[in-house]
């Protein structure tokens, strides 16, 4: 059996790569650049991937809203005792938030009202109530922010206190209680969390209405069913369920990534023609090498043989040099300008942590679309290659 | 239609196959029609060096094929996630009604392909080149059964439909089901496992009389009866769960990928033993053959039986 | 050992334009012989050559060597028979110029994978045997003429062939290195080796050490 690996070809071939030192630079520069583009983009959106899932997650099953002339209305908070009569309906919250424009910083604020003796429909607000004593707080109008936030007010020498705005044009001061940090990012970093009746006055909003109201449904499976029964006693009302949620995030990333791969495909078109093209071109100095080694007995299969590893050593280096770049840019520095592309919360000066996921697929896939694809660009040129007159070719 | 990364990624492969598959298949029909190896024209010197190009092309095909069929698998499985109603590959593969017949195409062309480097590496190494009209002329046949594959692969991936429910292996696999998989569970389980041991004897009787046309023939048997084996028997051990019978579960990472040894043992065993009646080798390669034969059945063998005996061990029961 | 039965060999220079580079051709070379192929340039000499060598096929007649038809050896054969029986010595050397001395003299041996220690024994031999030794890291480009033709002859006998063609070996050299070379010849000679040499070289017309000499014009032989 001649399976062995042959070493002495090995370091031909690779001694063959070091003299044409600019081609293969050249064709190098170009395979890493796309595997690195590549590696990136599915790097990114999985992590993205990942923070949207954890987020989906934590938000409540089924959210009602009133709808009335096609727009979202505050809604009673009278409808929460109806939805808590519904069979497999585990709770029901009444909620109130919104967002609040601070222009002096360009900044959406999304502030959001709990109740202390409520139960609560977040994780992070029930250890928010914990670490603060909100009690006190609806004594004093106070507030618990995010650490983004804490530090957009302190730029415009808010510390101790906010004066918000009400639509009656006058101000209320609201004190700053503390600081919490967000189960995600996306989340907390421009959320502030107050009392209910302050935040009522804030917006202006009825005493008796709230933004919307979250169910939990005990059964996960039931949920669709839930979402039908207040649908029938309330018409006015819209029901967004977090599959919902989920599709039409997925829908806005694979709108996304669609356009990327779109792309991708000429890329790799353009990719294919270079690499022939570059492979193609033999100079008499390769010509009168490959001559000179058939004349001393290569065979056109050790010539073969001798080009693929020359492609394989070559794609496999740009390969791994494109993927840990790739996971440098990614996780270390956090992808800047290709991440705004995914995200798009750029407007919210929101900032987020891509958090690490590694997924051995990622790498299969990035590697059966860069590898074979050069190694088909140079089939037909290597066998030209190996196929010459070595007689015509050494006088 | 479905178009994630990893369908696009097969895509494009496919694209590149039908387009290298095709220069070959030309070159292939010209060197069938007119090779001569007596003859000392040009034409002939020309066809030469075709055979080379085409040689390969096919032996790149190959190469990128073995390990596109495990990612083609994997990628099955993650599309698992996004269809309704499916949990594994054979939920994707049930989805549309192609599905199963890719599979098959998919394993076949490995065989072919697999066959074709064979010959072509028994060729090479004569002077006279006296199976080169033959592997062309094969060539030619495995053009279309590859062609037939990407086609169907493309309309199997277009018909997908994500918001379609679809059966997940338990149903599809199951005794009680009345699709055409669910006949196999008709047969006597003792049987099956007398002619699972039975023809792996069979395979070793032959390897030792060297009649290579029964081990073969053997050998092709044991390809069906392993499969079946593995879905009615063994899948339960490996699930530990007299009702799961999926021959695509065990591929999946709670199983630590076992399934991807298995089926490559299968492949390897299979392949090198049915191979041998079909190539007129010199002695010591044939051997060589009979051998990598007999270490990867046996190699499947243990690692199957590894299961049901490892339960027993532990729960003093079978299933 | 090598015989050249009616060769014809027609180059095709475009369709309307075919050169016949020899005509009707019977050589007859015997084992261990000195022979010596002469004649202008464009003579037919270097065909010759390279028929032997399985280079090229001849459009017509036979060519054999060691009792075996090489002029219908498919390509990948007659590529293992030239590695296993021809030692070519090139008029222009045709070594790597990037690669070092004992690279160059490996590459011959580069696609029978063979174990390392043979693989340096083979060449410390043929390096010793051509005094070459104190060369053998140097890279090609910067070796002087006769330096580089001993590499390309180590090169041509590293796997010990029992064919040595030479192509105008002298043309590039001056006298005194001429004479050195056909020292060597003697050595080869003294070897038991087949030597085919095309020259115009009057230096090597009635040498002792020549067996045979073959004068050919315009694809014909003369004497």
């Amino acid at each position: 059996m001649r399976s062995k690996i042959n070493f002495y070809l090995i370091e031909y071939a690779l001694n063959a790569l070091l003299r044409e030192k600019y081609k293969s630079f050249f064709i190098m520069s170009i395979f890493t650049l796309l595997t690195f583009l590549l590696t990136s983009v599915f790097f990114i959106t999985n992590s993205i991937k990942y923070e949207l899932q954890s987020t989906v997650d934590t938000l409540p099953q089924i959210i009602v809203q009133k709808i009335k002339a096609g727009r979202h209305y505050d809604i009673d908070e009278s409808v929460v005792d109806d939805v808590l009569d519904i069979a497999g309906v585990d709770d029901a919250v009444a909620r109130v938030w919104g967002y609040y424009y601070f222009e002096n910083a360009g900044v959406n604020f999304s502030i959001v009202g709990i109740d202390a003796y409520e139960k609560q429909y977040k994780k992070s607000f029930e250890n928010i109530i914990e670490d603060f004593d909100f009690a006190t707080l609806e004594q004093t109008p106070s507030m618990v922010v995010g650490r983004g936030v804490k530090e957009i007010m302190k730029q415009s020498y808010y510390d101790e206190y906010f004066n918000f705005i009400k639509p009656d044009g006058s101000l209320k001061r609201v004190d700053v209680a503390g600081v919490f940090d967000g189960q995600t990012q996306l989340e907390s970093n421009d959320m502030i969390v107050m009392p209910k009746e302050t935040l009522k006055e804030i917006f202006g909003m009825d005493e008796m209405q709230a933004t919307d109201i979250v169910v939990k449904v005990k059964n996960p499976q039931e949920v669709s069913t839930v979402a039908a029964k207040i649908k029938l006693i309330y018409p006015d009302t819209r029901i967004i369920t977090t599959q919902d949620l989920q599709i039409s995030y997925q829908n806005i990333f694979d709108y996304k990534s669609g356009i990327f791969l779109a792309l991708f495909v000429i890329a790799i078109f353009t990719f294919f023609i270079i690499i022939y093209d570059k492979a193609s071109g033999l100079s008499s100095e390769e010509k009168r090498e490959i001559g000179i080694l058939k004349a001393i007995g290569w065979k056109i299969d050790d010539i073969l043989k001798e080009k693929f590893y020359e492609a394989f050593i070559l794609s496999l280096f740009a390969y791994l040099l494109g993927v840990i770049l790739a996971l440098l840019y990614v996780y270390l520095f956090q992808a800047p300008i290709l991440r705004d592309i995914f995200v798009g919360y750029s407007q919210l000066k929101t900032s987020f942590e891509l958090p690490f996921i590694f997924d051995l697929h990622t790498l299969f896939l990035v590697f059966f679309l860069s590898v074979p694809v050069y190694v088909a660009a140079i089939i037909i040129p290597s066998w030209k290659i190996a196929t010459l007159e070595a007689d015509e070719v050494i006088r | 239609m479905i178009l994630t990364p990893e369908v696009l990624a097969i895509f494009i492969l496919n694209t590149i196959f039908a387009f290298f598959a095709t220069i070959a298949f030309v070159l292939s029909v010209k060197i069938f029609l007119h090779w001569n190896i007596k003859s000392v024209s040009q034409s002939q010197y020309k066809l030469e060096k075709q055979s080379y190009l085409s040689a390969t092309i096919i032996k790149y095909i190959f190469a990128i094929k073995v390990p596109l069929f495990l990612f083609f698998i994997f990628t099955l499985d993650k599309i698992s996630k996004v269809i309704t109603g499916a949990m594994c590959g054979a939920g994707v593969v049930d989805a549309t009604p192609y599905g199963t017949y890719l599979l098959i195409l998919k394993v076949i062309n490995l065989y072919v392909f697999a066959y074709w480097l064979m010959l072509n590496s028994v060729d090479m190494k004569n002077e006279e080149q006296p199976y080169t009209k033959l592997k062309f002329g094969i060539y030619i046949i495995a053009f279309f059964l590859l062609m037939g594959e990407l086609v169907l692969e493309g309309v199997m991936f277009n018909s997908i439909d994500i918001d379609k429910m679809v059966s997940c292996c338990g149903t599809i696999y199951s005794s009680t089901a009345s699709s055409y998989i669910s006949n196999i569970f008709s047969i006597d389980t003792g049987m099956l496992l007398f002619l699972f041991y039975g023809t792996y004897v069979l395979i070793m009787l032959f390897a030792l009389l060297k009649n290579k046309y029964l081990f073969s023939i053997a050998n092709l048997f044991f390809i069906i009866i392993s499969i079946i084996a593995i879905i009615v028997f063994f899948g339960t051990y490996i699930y530990q769960l007299p009702t799961h019978h999926c021959p695509f579960c065990f591929l999946q990472k709670d199983y630590y990928y076992v399934g991807y040894l298995i089926y490559i043992f299968l492949f390897l065993g299979t392949f090198y033993g049915v191979i041998v009646a079909f190539i007129d080798a010199k002695k010591e390669q044939m051997q060589r053959d009979t051998k990598i034969s007999l270490v990867f059945n046996t190699l499947l063998v243990l690692l199957l039986s590894a299961y049901p005996l490892i339960y027993y061990i532990k729960n003093g029961v079978w299933l | 050992m090598i015989e050249l039965k009616n060769v014809n060999k027609n180059y095709e220079v475009n369709k309307n334009n075919i050169v016949n580079a020899l005509q009707n051709i019977n050589i007859s070379i015997q084992e261990g012989e000195l022979f010596v192929l002469k004649g202008a340039s464009g003579s037919g000499k270097s065909t010759v050559l390279s028929l032997i060598a399985a280079l090229s096929k001849p459009t017509s007649g036979e060519v054999i060597v060691d009792a075996k038809q090489i002029s219908k050896l498919p390509d990948n054969f007659a590529s293992e028979y030239r590695r296993d029986n021809i030692g070519f010595i090139f008029q222009k050397y045709n070594l790597i110029p990037t690669l070092s001395v004992s690279e160059n003299i490996l590459l011959p041996l580069v696609p029978l994978n063979l174990p390392a220690q043979e693989a340096q024994q083979k060449l410390q031999r043929v390096m010793k045997m051509f005094d070459i030794s104190h060369k053998a890291e140097a890279v090609v480009k910067n070796l002087s003429g006769g330096e580089q033709q001993r590499v390309a002859i180590a090169r041509a006998n590293v796997n010990d062939p029992k064919i040595i063609i030479a192509d105008e070996p002298t043309a590039n050299l001056d006298e005194r290195l001429s004479l050195s070379f056909i020292e060597i010849l003697k050595e080869l000679k003294a070897l038991k080796k087949t030597i085919v040499i095309a020259t115009h070289d009057p230096l090597f017309f009635n040498l002792d050490c020549v067996d045979r000499e073959i004068e050919l014009h315009k694809g014909n032989i003369l004497s």
